[in-house]
């Protein structure tokens, strides 16, 4: 989780990502956004994210990005 | 009959509501889809096969996707972990086969149909230098209502069947009511399964604030489109179809003048198709928010058109950007070019597709793919140009938030989308740059009060008309841009203020229409995509 705060934090410091829980919805996060996240969360804990993953509710906060990368390395 | 036409709002409408208020609720989807066809059939006559031909490839590929995947789930039941993993891994390979043979199908139709003839002339032009005798001829082609459309909606399920967003429909006639649903059949919005399907099939009985936020926004969309739009026609025209006897400030203002015609059109009939959906209770999805407000070209486009934009970013944008080839590039990228180049060649790669795409969607000519790779160029710049725009905004302490700073972006996001829309409308590429080019020609802005302005249809009369129309709707786009609605205050406020807004729309409407001598009826622009 803290690594994902981290990877965040990089893309865009001035959000709280603790709190924020309307990322993709809010606009804070646009397209560009979720592709470089993408592309750290698959290098961070090797997964692979498809298209398919790519819908709000798996980005909205850090601990909806945290559930999708733990399912994504269980299967 | 289209959307704006009388005999829609006043007599097929009401038709509509009774017939399917009188049958029991569980019956009324099929009403709707009986509707739906016969409203096709009106405007399209035997082209309705073309509909029907998608809904039944459309329905039986998402069957066939289905089928796949009950059988890759009844595959997994005893497997281990590396078991799951083949019968996984083969399914999706068959699926994809699947879903290419729907989706190239789908296409198939659609390029023969939009952008046969294109292709011949350009390639007659190429043989023409290579002296090789081409084949195929140029045919009459008869291009269905709404094709452009709901061949994105169903290539839409099919994905989302594939991805498991979505469970296939099993009743064809609920799939066939999806793709056909009369409101958006000509216009879109381009809308996804999971969000409208439910309400479609409900059958909600109908509903007094239903019908009369309905049809308030119906005249609202008329409001739009029948003082406003149709007025400003006159002089685009004028402009744009003899542009050789223009120059300096006028092809500017027909610019603009097309800008206001296109969105309040476009989004006036999206007013009407929403409208039309509200009275059955079905919320159909907003296409347009407030696309004047936007301060960069990335943001106009996810404030205009939503619907095309989000269709493109779910189904080329992300699956692009998570493709082999772009993983391969960003691996690369990072060990050998740095984050930034890395970044910039994700960004190309994923949006060249998406623009190229947005151009040939409008249609075939290359005035349109101009369009769409001007807008490709201006958003990779802006992407480039951010880590020292940022830098330079903190060393001037400029804040982005400051009222000044977002004047200052709103209005050369102006001149982007004014500029766009020049080579939009014009008629061919070479029309659009030539007519660029003349708008500095002799620029006088003395032009603007000599009266050169008046003398390109519209009377002094007409220019206040559009003048207000414009203010009104600004005033609207305001209050939902805080968030609220007007149909949400009036709502609030005391009956007889609520029924004089209500008579001062319909009046102004009837009144105020660009009807009669002088003017003429306006198709549906983007009917016509």
């Amino acid at each position: 989780m803290d690594k994902i705060l981290e990877i965040l934090r990089e893309i865009d410091d001035s959000v709280d990502y603790e709190k924020e829980t309307e990322l993709i919805d809010g606009h804070i996060l646009d397209s560009f956004g979720v592709i470089t996240l993408v592309s750290e969360l698959e290098d961070e804990f090797d997964i692979s994210i498809d298209a398919v993953e790519m819908v709000p509710a798996n980005f909205n906060s850090a601990a909806a990005i945290w559930e999708m990368v733990k399912r994504l390395q269980e299967n | 009959m289209a959307y704006h036409a009388a005999l829609y709002v006043f007599v097929f409408l009401p038709a509509c509501l009774v017939v399917y208020q009188a049958a029991p609720q569980k019956h009324r989807w099929k009403v709707l889809l009986g509707i739906s066809w016969l409203f096709f059939y009106l405007i399209s006559g035997k082209l309705i096969v073309y509909l029907i031909g998608t809904t039944l490839l459309t329905h039986y590929t998402g069957i066939w996707l289905a089928l796949l995947k009950e059988k890759e789930s009844r595959a997994k039941e005893h497997a281990d972990r590396a078991e799951k993993r083949e019968i996984k891994k083969k399914y999706q390979k068959q699926s994809r086969e699947v879903l290419a043979i729907g989706v190239v199908l789908l296409l198939a139709v659609l390029v023969y149909l939009k952008y046969y003839n294109f292709f011949i002339e350009n390639a007659s032009i190429i043989l023409d230098w290579t002296a090789l005798p081409l084949p195929l001829e140029a045919k009459q082609m008869v291009l269905p209502i709404g094709i452009s459309f709901y061949t994105l909606q169903a290539i839409g399920y099919m994905a989302d069947v594939y991805w498991g967003k979505i469970r296939a429909e099993e009743n064809i006639f609920r799939t066939a009511l999806f793709l056909s649903f009369f409101p958006q059949i000509m216009e879109g919005p381009i809308c996804r399964y999971a969000d409208t399907a439910g309400q479609l099939f409900e059958g909600k009985s109908l509903a007094y604030e239903n019908i009369s936020d309905g049809y308030v926004r119906i005249f609202w969309g008329l409001f739009k489109k029948k003082v406003v739009a149709d007025r400003l026609s006159v002089p685009v025209c004028a402009v744009f179809e003899h542009y050789g006897d223009y120059h300096g400030a006028v092809i500017a203002v027909a610019a603009v003048a097309y800008t206001i015609q296109l969105y309040m059109e476009f989004s006036g009939c999206m007013d009407i198709v929403l409208g039309s959906g509200k009275l059955f209770g079905i919320c159909l999805p907003e296409n347009f928010r407030q696309p004047f407000c936007a301060k960069s070209a990335a943001e106009f486009w996810r404030r205009w058109h939503i619907s095309l934009g989000t269709w493109f970013k779910t189904y080329i944008f992300y699956p692009v950007s998570m493709s082999g080839i772009v993983k391969r590039w960003n691996q690369f990228g990072k060990k050998h070019a740095g984050k930034y180049v890395t970044q910039l060649g994700v960004s190309a790669m994923a949006l060249f597709p998406v623009w190229l795409c947005n151009g040939l969607w409008h249609g075939a000519r290359w005035s349109y793919i101009f369009y769409g790779m001007y807008y490709f160029a201006l958003i990779l710049m802006g992407i480039a140009v951010k880590p020292g725009r940022d830098r330079i905004l903190k060393v001037c302490h400029i804040r982005e938030d400051a009222v000044y700073w977002r004047i200052i972006q709103t209005g050369k996001t102006w001149v982007i989308i004014f500029t766009g829309e020049l080579f939009f409308r014009a008629n061919g590429l070479k029309a659009g740059l030539s007519m660029f080019g003349s708008m500095f020609d002799g620029f006088d802005v003395g032009q603007f009060w000599d009266g050169t302005m008046l003398n390109l249809g519209l009377s002094r009369a007409d220019l206040v008309i559009v003048a207000a129309g414009c203010i009104a709707v600004a005033v609207v786009g305001h209050f939902r841009e805080q968030g609220g609605t007007v149909n949400g205050r009036l709502g609030k406020a005391p009956t007889p203020v609520r029924w004089f807004a209500y008579y001062a729309l319909i009046f102004a409407v009837l009144i105020f229409g660009a009807y009669g001598d002088g003017y003429q009826a306006v198709d549906l622009i983007y009917a016509g995509f």
